[in-house]
Formats: C-alpha cells, sequence, structure tokens
C-alpha cells in the first residue's frame, strides 16, 4: 500500500518537475517566486524574517497556495489528457492513487517553503556577514513546517475533492482560486468585522494564550479538517463512475 | 479443464437509452488470440471496460481468469494488462519513464524494470529514443510504446483495444507477429479489438464478430475466410459469342457472357465447372486461365454486419 501511494507520488513528482526545469509556465513563476521570497523580502524585513510569528501565517497560505495551482490538475488533468482509464485499469488502488497523488501535492508545498526558507538563511547569513548563522529557533521551525504540512494537505484535500468533480483543468482552477481567495480574504474580513473591543480583547486573548497554544489549535482544526476533506474525496472516488466521464 | 479467459454471460450494459452490449455471450479460451470485430460503436470498447471491472453490467455477469468482473475487478486488473481506447501515455515524460512507471506499479524490481525497458523497446526499435518525451514521438510510436506498456509486467492476459490502430502496414505486421509470438510461446491470452478482418484473419485464432451489442459470429477465422461464388471465369483464346452461347445451353449454367476478352460464367449453386471445360476443349479454346470468383473480405465483413435483423 504504501509502495504504492509512492509510486504514484513519484510520477507526479516527474510531471511537476518536468513542468518546474521547462520554465515556462509554472517553471518561470516557481523560480521568481522563489527569488522575491527568498531573497527580496529577507533583506528587507531583516532577522525579523526568521522569527516573527507572522511567518507563521505567511508560509502555510503561501505554500497552500502553490499546492492549490497542482492539485487542481490531478484527476481533471488526467482526464483531459485521457490517462485516467488507463491509470485505473491497472492494479493500484483506488486509494493508492489518491493518496499518492496527495503526498506529492503536500510534499511540493513543503519543499517550496524548504526551499525558501533555505535561500532566506542563506541570504541572511551573507547579508548580515561576521554575526553568525542567521536560523530561526528549533520551535518556529518545528511550528512552522507543523502548519505549512496541514495547510498543504488541507488544499490537497480541497483540491482532490474538486479536481475529482471538475471535467477539466480550467474549471478546477478556477474553482479553486475562488476557494484560495475566501481563504486568504476570510479573516482579513472578519476582524475588519469585529468592532474596535472585540478586535482588542480578541488581541489580548490570542497574547495571553502564547504562539505555542495558537499553533497547536491551528494545526488541530488543519488536521481534523484535512482528514474530514481526504475521508471525503476516498468516497467520492469511485472507478467505474470516473472512468466514463 | 483450465479456466477460461473469459467467460461472458449474457452481458447487457445500458447507457441511458443505448444498449451498448446487448446479452453477450462466449468464451475466450485461455492461451489465444482473440480477435473482437466489429463496426464503430458496436460495443467493443465497452466489452473490454467490463471485462476490467471498470464498467459494471446493467445485467448478466463476466468472469475473468475466473474471476467475478464486478466483484473482483481488482484480482483481475492486478493479473491483466490492457491498452485501452486512448494510449493513456503520460506525454510530458520519457518513454522510459512511462514503462518505469508500469513497471513500479505492478512492483517489479529495478533490474528487471531496466531489462524489460531495454527488451521491449529494441523490439520495437525505439530504445535509442527512450529518453524522448513520449509526447514528442508519433502516433505509431505511441502506440508501440501503449502495447509495450500493457505487456511490460508480464500478465497473463492482455487487453488491446485496437492495437494498430496509426501503425504503418510494416509495423503493423511485426506488431501481429510479436502478439502471435507472445501468445503461443509465453501462454498469454491477448484479447484484441479490431476492424481489419486481415488482421483477425492472419493473428487470431478465435474471431467474434460484434453488431450492435449482440454476437453476430464466432469461430475461427477460416469462418471467415471469403467465400466461393457461383461465378467462373475463363481466359484463352478463341473465346467469342458463339462459344458463350453455347456455354449458355449446358445444364447447370445459369448464363455466359464475354467480358473484357474473359468468358463469365453463372453456374448454379454447387455446381462445378468440369463440364464447362470439357466444352471449351471440344471447341477448340486456348485456355490460359479458369478461376471462380471470390468474394472479397470486405464483402464477407459487410455481409456478417449487415445481415438481417440488423436494427
Ligand atoms: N460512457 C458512455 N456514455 C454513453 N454512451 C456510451 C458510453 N460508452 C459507450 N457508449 C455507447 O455505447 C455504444 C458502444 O460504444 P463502444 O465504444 O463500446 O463501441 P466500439 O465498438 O468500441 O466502437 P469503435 O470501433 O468506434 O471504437 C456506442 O453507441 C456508444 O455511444
Ligand atoms: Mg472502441
Amino acid at each position: 500500500m504504501i509502495g504504492d501511494i509512492l509510486t504514484v507520488a513519484w510520477k507526479e513528482w516527474l510531471e511537476f518537475r518536468d513542468q518546474l526545469l521547462r520554465l515556462r509556465r509554472g517553471g518561470l513563476s516557481a523560480l521568481v517566486v522563489l527569488v522575491m521570497l527568498g531573497i527580496f523580502t529577507p533583506i528587507q524585513m531583516g532577522p525579523l524574517w526568521l522569527t516573527s510569528p507572522l511567518m507563521l501565517g505567511y508560509w502555510p497560505l503561501l505554500s497552500s497556495g502553490m499546492v492549490s495551482t497542482l492539485i487542481a490538475d490531478a484527476f481533471a488533468g488526467e482526464r483531459e489528457r485521457h490517462t485516467l482509464e488507463t491509470l485505473l485499469a491497472s492494479r493500484l488502488s483506488d486509494r493508492a492513487i489518491l493518496l499518492g497523488k496527495l503526498v506529492a501535492a503536500m510534499l511540493y508545498g513543503l519543499v517550496f517553503t524548504l526551499a525558501n526558507v533555505v535561500v532566506g538563511v542563506v541570504t541572511l547569513t551573507i547579508v548580515h556577514w561576521g554575526e553568525g548563522l542567521q536560523a530561526p529557533a528549533p520551535s518556529h521551525v518545528l511550528y512552522l513546517f507543523s502548519l505549512v504540512t496541514l495547510a498543504c494537505s488541507t488544499l490537497a484535500g480541497i483540491g482532490v475533492f474538486i479536481s475529482l468533480k471538475a471535467s477539466t483543468v480550467r474549471q478546477a482552477q478556477q474553482t479553486l482560486g475562488i476557494i484560495m481567495m475566501v481563504l486568504f480574504i476570510g479573516p482579513v474580513l472578519f476582524i475588519q468585522l469585529l468592532d474596535g473591543d472585540a478586535r482588542v480583547s480578541l488581541a489580548a486573548r490570542l497574547t495571553t494564550m502564547g504562539t505555542g497554544r495558537i499553533v497547536a489549535w491551528a494545526c488541530a482544526t488543519l488536521a481534523l479538517l484535512s482528514a474530514i476533506l481526504i475521508a471525503m474525496g476516498m468516497a467520492r472516488f469511485r472507478r467505474g463512475k470516473l472512468s466514463l466521464d | 479443464m483450465t479456466t477460461p479467459a473469459i467467460h461472458a454471460d449474457g452481458l447487457v450494459r445500458d447507457f441511458g437509452p443505448i444498449r451498448a452490449l446487448d446479452h453477450l455471450s462466449f468464451e475466450v479460451p485461455a492461451g489465444i488470440v482473440f480477435g473482437f470485430l466489429g463496426p464503430n460503436g458496436a460495443g467493443k470498447t465497452t466489452a473490454i471496460r467490463t471485462f476490467l471491472g471498470l464498467v459494471d453490467p446493467t445485467a448478466g455477469s463476466a468472469r475473468v481468469l475466473g474471476y467475478d468482473t464486478r466483484r473482483e475487478g481488482d484480482r483481475i486488473r492486478e493479473r491483466a494488462g490492457a491498452l485501452l481506447e486512448h494510449h493513456g501515455l503520460y506525454e510530458r515524460l520519457t518513454a522510459e519513464q512511462n514503462l518505469d512507471f508500469a513497471g513500479r506499479i505492478w512492483r517489479m524490481s529495478p533490474g528487471d524494470r531496466r531489462a524489460r525497458t531495454r527488451e521491449l523497446l529494441e523490439q520495437f526499435g525505439l530504445y535509442a529514443r527512450r529518453r524522448e518525451a513520449a509526447g514528442k514521438w508519433s502516433r505509431g510510436m505511441k502506440q508501440k510504446l501503449a502495447v509495450a506498456r500493457a505487456v511490460f509486467h508480464r500478465p497473463p492476459l492482455v487487453f488491446l483495444d485496437e492495437p494498430t490502430a496509426g501503425l504503418d502496414p510494416v509495423a503493423s505486421a511485426a506488431l501481429r507477429d510479436d502478439l502471435a509470438a507472445l501468445a503461443s510461446g509465453q501462454g498469454v491470452t491477448v484479447f484484441l479489438t479490431t476492424h481489419n478482418l486481415v488482421e483477425a484473419e492472419r493473428l487470431c485464432d478465435l474471431v467474434g464478430v460484434i453488431r450492435n451489442g449482440k454476437l453476430a459470429a464466432l469461430g475461427p477465422p477460416s469462418t471467415l475466410r471469403p467465400r466461393e461464388t457461383s461465378t467462373v471465369r475463363v481466359s484463352g483464346t478463341g473465346l467469342d459469342a458463339s462459344v458463350a452461347a453455347d456455354v449458355s445451353a449446358l445444364p447447370g449454367v445459369l448464363g455466359a457472357a464475354i467480358e473484357g476478352g474473359e468468358l463469365v460464367v453463372h453456374l448454379r449453386e454447387g455446381e462445378r465447372a468440369s463440364a464447362l471445360v470439357s466444352l471449351l476443349v471440344a471447341r477448340d479454346v486456348g485456355i490460359d486461365e479458369v478461376r471462380r470468383d471470390r468474394q472479397s473480405l470486405e464483402e464477407t465483413f459487410l455481409e456478417l454486419v449487415h445481415e438481417d435483423g440488423d436494427r
């Protein structure tokens, strides 16, 4: 089972990699993003870039955004390019196919964050030459990657679900785009809607909770959400239905 | 008794108002090449999907390698290889990676995957180009690659939906040889669909003709071979209208005429040409050739496909 999941993930990776290496479409934008986020932003923000708790919200959102650009392709793309039925005619179980695609998309989001953080650390260390290695605290790293992993798996869960239903990649991308917008803008709107007092008390509550507890709560929520989404995706994934479309 | 590779029992499959398979019952013994022959929309692809458990029958049932397609589709897919309607290759991956993916799916060892890739691609003359993206290959090359992928894990049963579509005559012939070798040498059962009668005749041990989802004929290809007609053509010297008139008067002859310098004689069904030949010899005709007209393959196929009861 694990082997089968990895087999599917391996294939997905080869296809992503091909896209990235070609420097067209996904590739070029990934490079631009890397330069922007991994080099310019750290230079501008200085060491705060590594330690600010804000980054704990920033990276999960960004990396799950990257996941969303890929995951739309998962099933809609295979259907569009007429490879889905052959895949379904293989010995792979429904579960292995679904999870393989999820794992690949999640890994992509993780690697994206990791690459940026590494480049950022190197950039900051060079800029602040003589002050030693500029690296975030271990707890910060733990928080960051837990959140990124779960945010990516949540988004991959949403994406797989949409990709299963969509008949074209474009359609899946549009739906996901709208969902991403809601996810990005929703929290901002929510805070704006609160009146002054509520905002202050929310800030106070968050401050007393401390970063560790907030992260733990966020992780628990995301984990629950992605578990539900993945379960829904599995329930929806019916070989007979899919191959006919 | 060995289990038949495929056993279909009253298979029906409806797509809304369309009946794609209509009480299809037949058996494919293991280790042969079976050809499913039929016009567009006859239900060939639907039959393959049903056998692979990708589509459930509306009624009836099928057992493939002894497993029920409804309940045990995963067991069937584990043991079968398939080239479906679309070649199903990942065009962004190289040819080698496409095959490697198939090998990984079927849990072959890395060494075995490499060796098998080499063996199959060399056989198809594509090994030198294995590092190119499959999407950049020609249609026929992709088709060969897809066949290689279908048999990559050495399955005991292979489904091939129009395997020679897009192949040039030389490549088709080569593929036919490979498939024949696969069946005879390694005991693999090959289930292929085709529109091509010549292909069915050269390659298949058993042929089923499907029409409107129904089995129109089932048997060895010799049953499909063009039938003899009752027309005899004679070429030679000294053939003229008076000879034709004499021939027409022979018992068992329905009519005779000179057409394009040849004497064309319509015999009664089952009649031999000996009386005709004796007469021509007696009339001092210099006979070069006496031959019977045969129905063309195409005519035979059309006859099978359009036989009465067509709806
Ligand atoms: N998914 C589907 N939805 C609706 N109708 C379908 C579907 N699949 C097949 N059919 C119908 O079933 C009939 C048989 O189709 P099928 O693809 O099996 O024919 P075929 O013999 O493979 O034809 P061809 O030689 O053109 O490939 C057709 O009338 C087709 O329109
Ligand atoms: Mg077909």
